[in-house]
């Protein structure tokens, strides 16, 4: 690409741009570049492509672990199947239907609350006071710390005889009797949610706090002049504006969450009141060996989360096209 | 009484700010308990009411190394978090060089589709990995760790060191150009000089997700190459009769990420939005 700075530095050493012919040059750049991007490209097939097809092709199959070389194609038999009678298969599994709409009220539930909670973490965070940049950290925390630390901990605040959350609730007069906050089917996966929450909201409010520093002042000096209210201000200005910002942020988090595991996983372990989508592949696979059922699963989720990626892909192309 | 403006403005800084602390500290409470739980008795850790001011205790620290080994499953967690971070920049620089100079029109495709790899759900590739490993006898090493690690992070990488390579102004490549430089020599003399702090940010970050990982090193370890956050799932009695120890464990494997944070806030900040924060 030709600048006009570039442009003057050619002028300026006239013997190199005529010594080397330019077309030659530059085309054995372009392939130096291909070289370089070529491992990349290598690893990513092999991470992504093998293995997946190796799932799919498990769950056309009746394998299970210890007869993996025994296995039988079966056709759809592990997605969906009519015997006697009765349905079979992973689609007339109860159990992977209450995963399935686990997984949507948590991803509903948490993306919304967290994107929420952000923007006013990300507003308040966006504002001058005393000691900013050690707040900022340490909202920072949650976020950064292993999620299997976070689930445990919070396993342990949760705890309905010893935890440090019923007692502060009943001392505060919310609560008469402690709770059984992951024990009691109605509130396991609000337990879920509410730790999700408290460790992926510094995520969000990271994203948007970077959507707002880039924000133009004199919209903000306009307005102040004006004498416009600051809530207006917020919805007609700020709002429209880190809008693009939003969405990606919202789409990364919906996406995470589609396949949340170790929350779950820690805090509650198999129990089907919690159970995702991910937690269902994963037992089937390696607590019960069932590997054609868990492939099946496993393949339901990955179709599922591939078909929202590409319908994200295909609307959000021209947006991203000047952001990236 | 009226306040002036001046006073509304002052008023208004002074609730954002205890508004601020105020999240803050509900935010950092459940790290603080860990840490505070980590140094009391078991015992005492079960207390009712829970205690505010006890006695500390060091046995949990003690204990968690003489009971559990602690300190073989933290080397476990350095050097697979350090050696798939090498690795991945090794790969990711050079691929986000030629992205980011060498723009074609496939370019921002091939970002994309490498970022939707990052979507797939893990499980969806566990059980072949798995056997992947098993047959190699690859299963409860580092090195299956290191090279699953390099993989789940490249993405991330190759996009933050991509997004930081292209706020580089082209002219300055060209000048080295002009000068002679081969395409290594441009990388190694001007770019990485002047994209330092990204550079940072990004390893740090690689070096955080391989810290924090969990999925494939429950699943894919026993004892010898399990790292720090195995042994914490290990920790799993339903009725909690080790809360104390558990938190000591907890507190030691994010210590380091507390520490790094303070020391480079910036680059954390910077690499845990994913270079979004500048």
């Amino acid at each position: 690409m030709s600048t006009p700075a570039t442009d003057k530095l050619r002028t300026a050493a006239p013997a190199a741009s005529a010594s080397h012919p330019k077309g030659r040059l530059s085309r054995t750049r372009v392939r130096a570049a291909w070289l370089f991007l070529l491992p990349m490209l290598v690893v990513l097939l092999l991470v992504a492509g093998w293995p997946l097809l190796r799932t799919i092709w498990f769950s056309f199959t009746d394998a299970s672990f210890s007869t993996l070389h025994e296995a039988h194609f079966i056709g759809l038999e592990n997605y969906l199947n009519y015997d006697e009678g009765e349905w079979y298969g992973v689609l007339a599994d109860p159990q992977w239907w209450g995963a399935v709409r686990n997984t949507l009220f948590f991803t509903l539930v948490s993306v919304s609350l967290e994107l929420v909670l952000g923007m006013v973490f990300a507003l308040v965070l966006n504002a001058q006071f005393p000691g900013r940049a050690l707040v900022r950290a340490a909202v920072l925390i949650p976020w950064a710390i292993p999620t299997i630390v976070s689930a445990k901990m919070w396993s342990w605040m949760l705890h309905d005889q010893f935890g440090i959350l019923n007692h502060l609730l009943i001392s505060l007069g919310i609560l008469d009797t402690p709770l059984a906050w992951t024990a009691n089917s109605s509130l396991s996966l609000w337990a879920v949610v509410m730790v999700d929450v408290w460790k992926t909201t510094p995520f969000m409010a990271l994203l948007i706090l970077a959507a707002l520093q880039m924000l133009p002042s004199d919209c903000y000096e306009a307005a102040r002049v004006d004498g416009i209210h600051p809530v207006r201000v917020f919805f007609r200005v700020t709002l429209p504006l880190i809008t693009p910002a939003l969405l990606v942020a919202v789409t990364f988090r919906v996406l995470d969450a589609l396949r949340v595991f170790d929350v779950i996983y820690v805090l509650t372990s198999n129990s089907a009141d919690t159970m995702s989508m991910s937690v269902f592949a994963r037992q089937q696979l390696v607590e019960f060996q069932e590997v054609g059922y868990g492939s099946a699963a496993s393949t339901l989720l990955f179709l599922f989360i591939a078909l929202l990626t590409l319908a994200w892909l295909y609307l959000g192309r021209k947006r991203l096209q000047g952001d990236l | 009484m009226m306040l002036t403006l001046k006073q509304t403005r002052q008023l208004r800084t002074f609730l954002l700010g205890l508004l601020a602390w105020a999240v803050g500290l509900v935010m950092f409470f459940p790290i603080f308990w860990m840490i505070l739980t980590s140094f009391k008795t078991e015992l005492a850790a079960f207390a009712s009411p829970p205690e505010l001011f006890f006695t500390p205790t060091l046995e949990n620290y003690v204990e968690i190394q003489q009971r559990s080994g602690y300190f073989s499953f933290a080397w476990n967690s350095v050097v697979v978090s350090f050696g798939s971070t090498i690795i991945g920049m090794l790969i990711a620089v050079p691929a986000a060089y030629s992205m980011a100079f060498y723009e074609s029109k496939r370019t921002k495709s091939t970002l994309l589709w490498m970022l939707s790899t990052k979507m797939l759900p893990p499980v969806g590739v566990l059980m072949p990995i798995y056997l992947l490993c098993k047959n190699t006898g690859l299963l409860d090493t580092r090195t299956a760790l290191v090279i699953i690690y390099t993989l789940i992070n490249l993405p991330i990488m190759v996009w933050m060191v991509y997004s930081f390579f292209k706020e580089i102004p082209k002219d300055i490549l060209e000048a080295a150009r002009l000068d002679g430089a081969t395409p290594l020599q441009e990388i190694s003399r001007v770019l990485l000089p002047i994209s330092k702090g990204g550079l940072a940010s990004t390893m740090l970050l690689s070096l955080i997700l391989s810290w924090n990982e969990a999925f494939w090193s429950l699943n894919l370890t026993a004892s010898k190459a399990a790292p720090l956050t195995a042994l914490i799932a290990s920790y799993s009695s339903p009725e909690g009769l080790f809360w104390a120890k558990l938190s000591a464990v907890s507190t030691l494997a994010c210590a380091p990420i507390l520490i790094i944070g303070w020391l480079s806030q910036k680059q954390l900040v910077r690499g845990l939005s994913f270079g979004a924060v500048k």
